[in-house]
């Protein structure tokens, strides 16, 4: 026996044009134009899921995208998409569905024993029962309760398709292709104004395309075909608009899936458009809710519109009878449709009177009316078989299928995702926007204005206001097709089930909550509704409550006694229908998906053997393939070469600064705590900057380059944040100072040549300069020019031995580095790389990123005495503040190992020898390297009170290792404390 | 002279019948910033008319200037440029010819390969020819430029180039010639 069948003809689908599909490893045919949910039910399938908790049997509730029961697993292997509303899925040739939740079929499905112990399920069950007997009881049993319950699941392979994501503008955007919405763009549209129209469904007229009037059909027509015609206007079908945001920021997503677009041409499956629109129209409709009764949830009872839908759209009817139950007017049309296609129809009215116009029409079609009347209770478990009727006509009733009424919830989601509640409005029974911002408007039955000739008014005038407020005055109307009338409401609120049964009566099918659970809520003292949300899972899930919010929130006023208004709404927020993260992600996946900065020396590095190692947004070369093909090893023969050669290094990454202007050295005196106001041109300084707080921002060096011209060398860390300072300064402080800045962080590339032979290697490659000591002192600097370009030269050492850098304009970085290394190649040149970079430093005792780290003062790193003491500096004040002056703050310190057979790691926590190994500890280490030098491991670290502990023994330990080693404070100056190879 | 190479040298080349994306080479990128109540004044005695807005590029003969500040400039010129040396210290000049990398799209679909990119209104009536932009793509900052119907410059940071490319060509992929 079937439930449903399909029409011989009708509908819009394209018979001409057949499609099959695979539901649960079984073809499934049907027509273009059928969604999967059209295509099951045409085919009879009924049962088709089973509910999240209790393992119900469900069938399909509604035929949009409110769909809170049919949820299916789209796709197979990498392209597994979980948890999609059948409703919303075209049917195409190749698509393969399968049921989720249960197992192992919806038809017999062996979790149905949690129906049995449904008693134990109800609200709150699993928070009474699993929070013990320990206290990480709940992380134990959370996996297998997910297990039990729940949705579909996503896949862990990559996803083959391609998401793309673009940026769009325009003057008015139409939400919602309706009567309203098309109204709205039509209107607008005349005007010249730039309209974008974005519609969820495959087709544009919303209500419309459920019905079977020929004059409005031709109107919906007639409009979408002008909207193609004009050049201004773009319109999008299967597109969502997810959110609102400020600034009329719109989030679209279209859903391209239908048109199985091949990645490998660049094709996306989905395009995220973030529109920003000067207005904006809403006309989102409404949704039909439920009633709420036994047995509510019974595969065959779906919302009264649905119904309509499948018939008028879908060609699919009940195969002989239908109730229908409802507490208002709009019920009928479902009615008079179902029975002009065939159908045996009676309706409960829970109104005691009905128009007798109403009654006239439906005696016409003969159709039964039992007023004063609700659902008593639906049998058939697996499918609706009859129902028994409640109230004035205690009747039983066989019939396939059951239809609910129980009025229209507007869709006012993105009217309230800027923070506007929506209002409750008494004549429509639901909640309508609560306001507008401006640049806003709404139309059709968001607003409740249900009936069609209203919506076409409302609509017209929202477009041409929005028009006008973007700038674009003069337009055309839209009007109503000549016979439109408006339907009558008349809706009587029901909200629960007149008298109780003893099956389960569903206030929101997805979430599996009861009227009963609602009660429970009550009971247990939930006055919120956001309380009760969150106490029931009511309104959770991926149809967020579409279906259920009103009725459950109006029950809980109900238990209150308190009104509706007074109880208030849940916060909508986006997205407002589920959407798949691929779509989020867009093109930023894999090496998308951050920016990589690479140095203007990258292409040498790659093909020279250098390995390369992540520092911030930066690619730099780690090591190098000569040196070795281990970090462990390679390093230290890096190391070596510079300690006793000489090496070259990439310093490109630094941040560099030009200053310029009269008051350029006054600025820097400022920005740096010791004094730059007297640094004779020619010379470079080392300089350590504080943020305003009195903690270390950064420390660098800048060399004059004549009166009025700087040249700022930063971290590479903090290169753009040190940038950002000093403009923020200029601009917002110190505005009487006339200094410009400008980053050559991109312009200047920089090599670290280093080693007792460097100045040797350097005089190879640049014969023609004096580069004695004399000429080219310690921090001195100078510009030569070589082969036709600029090339800086600094006297500065990272690494503690005799070093330059020489910087030069990116673009001949590579030719230059060549060079070097070629004409140099008798001093045994190599490249050295950053692990060896950052290793020697910390054998002479620099600074570096890991020491600042905007926690540490100046004090905290030994610098304290630079400071100069009696000028002013940003900084100044509060670094003399109680705290950071606390002789316990944890200082640099130098750190031995003492047991050779161990090694030190970085992060490692610092105890003094007679602590407890538990904790925070005293301190830890920040960098840590073997020493050439010294043949140990030694390292830089923080340790509370700092060098007043030198040559105290203490402890390094490393919990996730389950390691500890034995260490001595020592100066951080581990190599030639007096200089004298920085001065060679 | 030390040879100069492109941060561009390594990158995939991209082939379309539609749309051609191509770096463009050969120019001379300097940055003039006031230090005085008469710069513009002085700046446009050697350069000519500035542009009156960020929005807007000014092109003088050879030269494109671009406001990029409160008395902030940038001048593209030539490969050969003289403007930095006859405006030396007259304000604050500096040179940036390797700092950024210049991409030009130019063909049919660019506009809407950009829509792709950046958040800026390139509709045809809106971002007309002349019309710049200082904004962000793929994280970092450029400047785009309008130079025709549907040609365009992006100025990117040369450490970033690279990755902007491929971000562009990536967008770019639907009207690339199949592989």
């Amino acid at each position: 026996m079937s439930a449903f069948r399909r029409l011989p003809q009708g509908g819009r689908i394209d018979r001409a044009k057949p499609v099959s599909a695979r539901f649960d490893g079984k073809g499934l045919p049907g027509f273009t134009g059928d969604t999967l949910a059209s295509a099951l039910l045409a085919n009879d399938k009924l049962l088709i899921g089973r509910s999240f908790k209790y393992h119900r049997p469900r069938g399909l509730v509604a035929a949009g995208i409110e769909e809170p029961n049919a949820l299916f697993t789209i796709g197979e292997g990498a392209r597994t998409e979980p948890n999609v509303a059948a409703t919303m899925a075209e049917l195409t040739d190749g698509l393969v569905a399968k049921s989720q939740n249960a197992w192992p079929s919806p038809d017999f499905d062996l979790m149905a024993v949690n129906s049995l112990l449904s008693p134990l399920f109800q609200s709150g069950f699993y928070y009474k029962t699993f929070m013990g007997p320990s206290k990480g009881s709940w992380m134990f049993y959370e996996p297998f309760i997910r297990k039990a319950a729940g949705l579909g699941k996503a896949t862990d392979l990559p996803d083959p398709d391609r998401y793309d994501m673009r940026f769009a503008f325009c003057d008015v955007l139409v939400i919602g292709s309706g009567p309203a919405g098309l109204a709205a763009a039509l209107t607008a549209g005349r005007s010249g104004a730039r309209v974008v129209l974005a519609e969820q469904d495959s087709d544009f007229g919303g209500s419309l395309l459920s019905g079977n009037d020929a004059e409005q059909e031709a109107w919906r027509v007639v409009c979408v075909d002008e909207l193609n015609s004009l050049s201004n206007v773009e319109v999008f079908t299967r597109t969502t608009v997810q959110g609102l945001y400020d600034g009329n920021l719109a989030v679209l997503v279209e859903n391209r899936s239908r048109l199985h677009p091949d990645a490998s041409k660049g094709q996306p499956r989905m395009v995220l458009t973030q529109l920003r629109a000067r207005t904006i129209v809403m006309a989102t409709g409404a949704i039909e809710r439920p009633l709420v009764f036994s047995n509510n949830d019974r595969p065959g009872v779906m919302l009264a519109s649905a119904l309509r839908s499948y018939a008028n759209r879908f060609a699919v009817v009940p195969d002989k009878r239908a109730v229908i139950v409802t507490n208002n007017d709009t019920a009928y049309q479902s009615a008079l449709d179902l029975a002009a296609a065939g159908v045996a129809v009676t309706v409960a009215d829970h109104r005691t009177n009905v128009s007798a116009d109403i009654l006239a029409r439906a005696g016409a079609k003969g159709i039964a009316i039992f007023p004063g009347s609700g659902i008593f209770d639906v049998e058939g478990s697996k499918g609706v078989k009859r129902v028994k009727l409640g109230g004035a006509h205690a009747v039983t009733i066989e019939c396939d299928a059951v239809g609910m009424a129980g009025g229209w919830s507007p869709a006012v989601h993105l009217s309230s995702h800027g923070g506007i509640k929506p209002k409750y409005d008494e004549a429509v029974a639901g909640f309508v926007p609560g306001g507008f911002p401006v640049s806003h408007f709404g139309a059709g039955a968001i607003m409740g204005a249900f009936g069609l000739s209203a919506a076409i008014a409302e609509g017209a005038n929202a477009g041409a206001s929005a028009a006008a407020f973007a700038g674009f005055g003069k337009t055309r109307p839209v009007y109503a097709p000549e016979h439109a009338t408006d339907r009558t409401y008349a809706i009587l609120p029901s909200w629960s089930s007149p008298q109780d049964a003893k099956g389960k009566a569903f206030v929101d099918f997805q979430s599996d909550v009861t009227i009963k659970d609602v009660k429970i809520a009550h009971q247990e003292g939930y006055r919120s509704v956001e309380h009760l949300k969150r106490y029931t899972t009511l309104g959770m899930g991926t149809d967020q409550g579409k279906t259920s919010n009103i009725n459950a929130l109006a029950l809980m006023a109900e238990y209150r006694g308190i009104t509706i208004p007074e109880a208030g709404t849940t916060t909508f927020r986006p997205p407002y229908a589920p959407l798949t993260m691929g779509a989020i992600a867009g093109r930023t996946v894999g090496a998308h998906f951050r920016p990589v900065r690479r140095s203007p020396l990258n292409d040498w590095h790659v093909k020279n053997g250098a390995t390369f190692i992540d520092a911030g947004l930066w690619k730099r070369a780690w090591y190098y393939a000569w040196a070795g093909h281990s970090p462990e090893t390679a390093y230290v023969k890096e190391m070596e070469l510079v300690r006793n050669g000489v090496g070259m290094a990439d310093v490109s990454t630094l941040g560099k600064i030009d200053i310029q202007g009269p008051d350029s050295a006054e600025f820097l005196n400022r920005v740096y705590v010791n004094g730059f106001a007297k640094l004779p041109v020619g010379k470079v300084r080392y300089g350590v900057m504080l943020n305003d707080d009195g903690l270390v921002l950064d420390d660098g060096t800048t060399a004059r380059i004549s009166e009025n011209q700087f040249y700022m060398t930063t971290t590479t860390a903090q290169a753009g944040e040190v940038m950002s300072w000093l403009e923020y300064l200029l601009q917002c402080h110190w505005t009487d100072l006339n200094v410009q800045v400008a980053s050559l962080t991109d312009e200047w590339a920089g090599m670290a040549v280093s080693g007792p032979k460097a100045r040797e290697a350097l005089q190879l490659a640049f014969p023609d300069a004096d580069l004695s000591d004399a000429a080219l002192p310690y921090m001195g600097c100078r510009d030569i020019s070589f082969d036709g370009v600029t090339l800086r030269l600094l006297r500065m050492s990272f690494s503690g031995e005799l070093a330059y850098e020489v910087h030069v304009a990116a673009d001949h970085a590579i030719s230059l580095w060549e060079h070097i290394l070629k004409a140099a190649a008798p001093t045994g040149i190599k490249p050295y790389g950053l692990e060896a970079l950052a290793s020697l430093r910390i054998e002479k005792g620099h600074v570096a990123g890991l020491e600042l780290d905007h926690r540490n003062t100046l004090d905290d790193l030994g610098l304290g005495k630079m400071a100069g003491k009696d000028k002013d500096y940003v900084g100044k004040a509060l670094r003399f503040r109680e705290d950071c002056q606390r002789p316990e703050r944890w200082s640099l310190v130098g750190l031995e190992l003492m047991e050779p057979d161990k090694k030190l790691r970085g992060g490692a926590i610092l105890f003094a020898a007679t602590d407890e190994i538990k904790g925070h500890g005293r301190g830890y280490i920040t960098s840590v390297t073997w020493s050439t030098e010294l043949n140990k491991f030694i390292a830089l670290g923080l340790f509370d009170g700092g060098l007043k502990h030198e040559g105290d023994e203490i402890i390094a330990a490393f919990p996730l290792k389950n390691e500890q080693a034995r260490l001595k404070i020592v100066s951080p100056h581990f190599i030639d404390k007096e200089g004298a190879r920085l001065h060679a | 002279m030390l040879e100069r190479r492109s941060a561009l040298a390594s990158a995939k080349p991209y082939v379309s019948a539609a749309l051609k994306i191509a770096e463009r080479p050969g120019f001379t990128l300097t940055q003039f910033a006031g230090l005085d109540g008469d710069f513009e004044n002085k700046l446009s005695a050697v350069i000519g008319t500035l542009p009156d807005k960020v929005a807007r590029a000014q092109v003088n003969g050879e030269r494109t200037i671009f406001r990029i500040g409160p008395a902030q400039f940038w001048i593209v010129g030539p490969e050969t440029d003289d403007a930095a040396s006859r405006l030396a210290g007259l304000c604050a000049v500096t040179p940036l010819s390797s700092s950024r990398v210049r991409i030009a799209l130019e063909g049919a679909p660019a506009r809407a390969v950009l829509a792709r990119l950046m958040p800026v209104d390139f509709d045809a009536a809106v971002f007309t020819l002349g019309n710049a932009a200082l904004t962000g793509l793929h994280h970092t900052p450029v400047t785009v430029h309008c130079t025709g119907a549907d040609a365009f410059d992006i100025y990117a940071m040369r450490t970033f180039a690279l990755d902007v490319w491929d971000a562009v060509t990536d967008a770019a992929r639907e009207f690339a010639a199949s592989r």
